[in-house]
């Protein structure tokens, strides 16, 4: 019992154990394609530790190298930033005034709407970059004094929720174009709104890549303004 | 390998200037020294494609650890649960709704070649 336990703890059974459930919530998904493969896969991962009595922190010590291929995961959004750039060339220069005026937009609601609801000057900072991709918004609510754990919360949440209902959203506020639904599902839920657009279609997911890496880029400057700005 | 060898030393190379006092995160310094190695063609992309697509099509699995993770911080979560819940759906629905408005209006008339150019890839 004590060697199991040890083994249960330890490094290698915590990355066995989340690339085995994501590839089960990821057949999961061909089957049932409402089910969201992320959400399968963490709450089956929550129930396994609480089960096999794992506390969260050592499942961290094995679980904490795929936080951290987020960050290459980053830079590598390069390549679809770069590809898709070329194709868009003519129309790169519109994307990028759509884009910016997405995050500025999203940027002052999330921070305005938790002040109006009497939240602390930390929990405002931690909203702002929530539309963003993790390991971006994580540094840059750093960079604003925020707590990154909330924000990284409010990130995937709000990816979740953007990747099931913003489709629908913007069919019934009419606008059916690739390239709108691509740049507004990219700009608003990152990561999450692109793999669920590319399930279906290449141009919408492509532009979403590229919206969604220039969202990044102009919040993470304009939050570095706005803490030159605060001091 | 050579591909992931090349990222993580964009990700170093960020890491290093942010240190250095460069305001941007590491992460975005890398992403965009990273895009304008790629533009001018010291990176070719083929050296890089296969390991970046892998990192990006697996880009879920590396979220399955913070996701389990917010188990671990209820209590805050909690304590600001609405103004938080609030300050999320009123956000999202703004920046896909001027987004995507935006865009309905400046890039409908984006040319047909550049689509059939993406159906193709």
């Amino acid at each position: 019992m004590r060697l199991l336990a040890e083994v249960f703890n330890g490094p290698a059974f915590a990355i066995g154990i989340t690339i085995g459930l994501y590839w089960i919530s990821l057949h999961v998904h061909s089957r049932f394609p409402w089910a969201n493969p992320l959400v399968t896969a963490s709450m089956v991962l929550v129930l396994l530790l609480y089960l096999l009595h794992i506390s969260y922190a050592h499942y961290r010590t094995g679980g904490q190298v795929f936080s951290w291929l987020l960050g290459p995961a980053t830079v590598a959004l390069g390549v679809p930033m770069y590809k898709q750039g070329v194709k868009l060339k003519g129309s790169l220069r519109r994307l990028l005034v759509v884009v910016l005026a997405g995050s500025v937009v999203g940027m002052v609601t999330a921070g305005l709407v938790a002040w109006m609801f009497g939240a602390s000057h930390e929990v405002i900072m931690s909203t702002l970059p929530k539309s963003v991709t993790t390991p971006i918004a994580i540094q840059v609510s750093e960079n604003l004094h925020g707590n990154p754990a909330i924000t990284a919360a409010m990130v995937l949440i709000s990816g979740l929720l953007g990747s099931i209902v913003g489709p629908s959203v913007l069919r019934m506020s009419r606008i059916q174009h690739d390239h709108a639904i691509g740049a507004a599902i990219g700009t608003s839920s990152h990561a999450l709104g692109t793999a669920s657009l590319l399930s279906h279609s290449e141009v919408q997911g492509s532009v979403s890549s590229l919206a969604m890496a220039m969202a990044g880029v102009i919040t993470s400057i304009l939050a570095m303004l706005l803490s030159w700005f605060w001091h | 390998m050579v591909g992931f060898l090349i990222i993580v030393g964009f990700e170093l190379l960020g890491m290093g200037l942010h240190r250095l006092g460069i305001p941007l995160p590491g992460g975005v310094l890398g992403l965009l020294l990273f895009a304008t190695a790629l533009a001018t063609g010291l990176v070719k992309v083929e050296w890089v494609e296969r390991t970046a697509a892998f990192l990006l099509r697996h880009m879920l699995l590396l979220f399955i650890p913070v996701m389990a993770g917010l188990t671990q911080m209820s209590a805050e979560l909690r304590h600001d649960g609405v103004a938080l819940l609030a300050s999320l759906v009123v956000s999202l629905l703004a920046v896909l709704l001027t987004t995507g408005g935006l865009a309905h209006f400046l890039l409908r008339d984006v040319k047909i070649d550049d689509l059939s150019a993406l159906e193709n890839e």
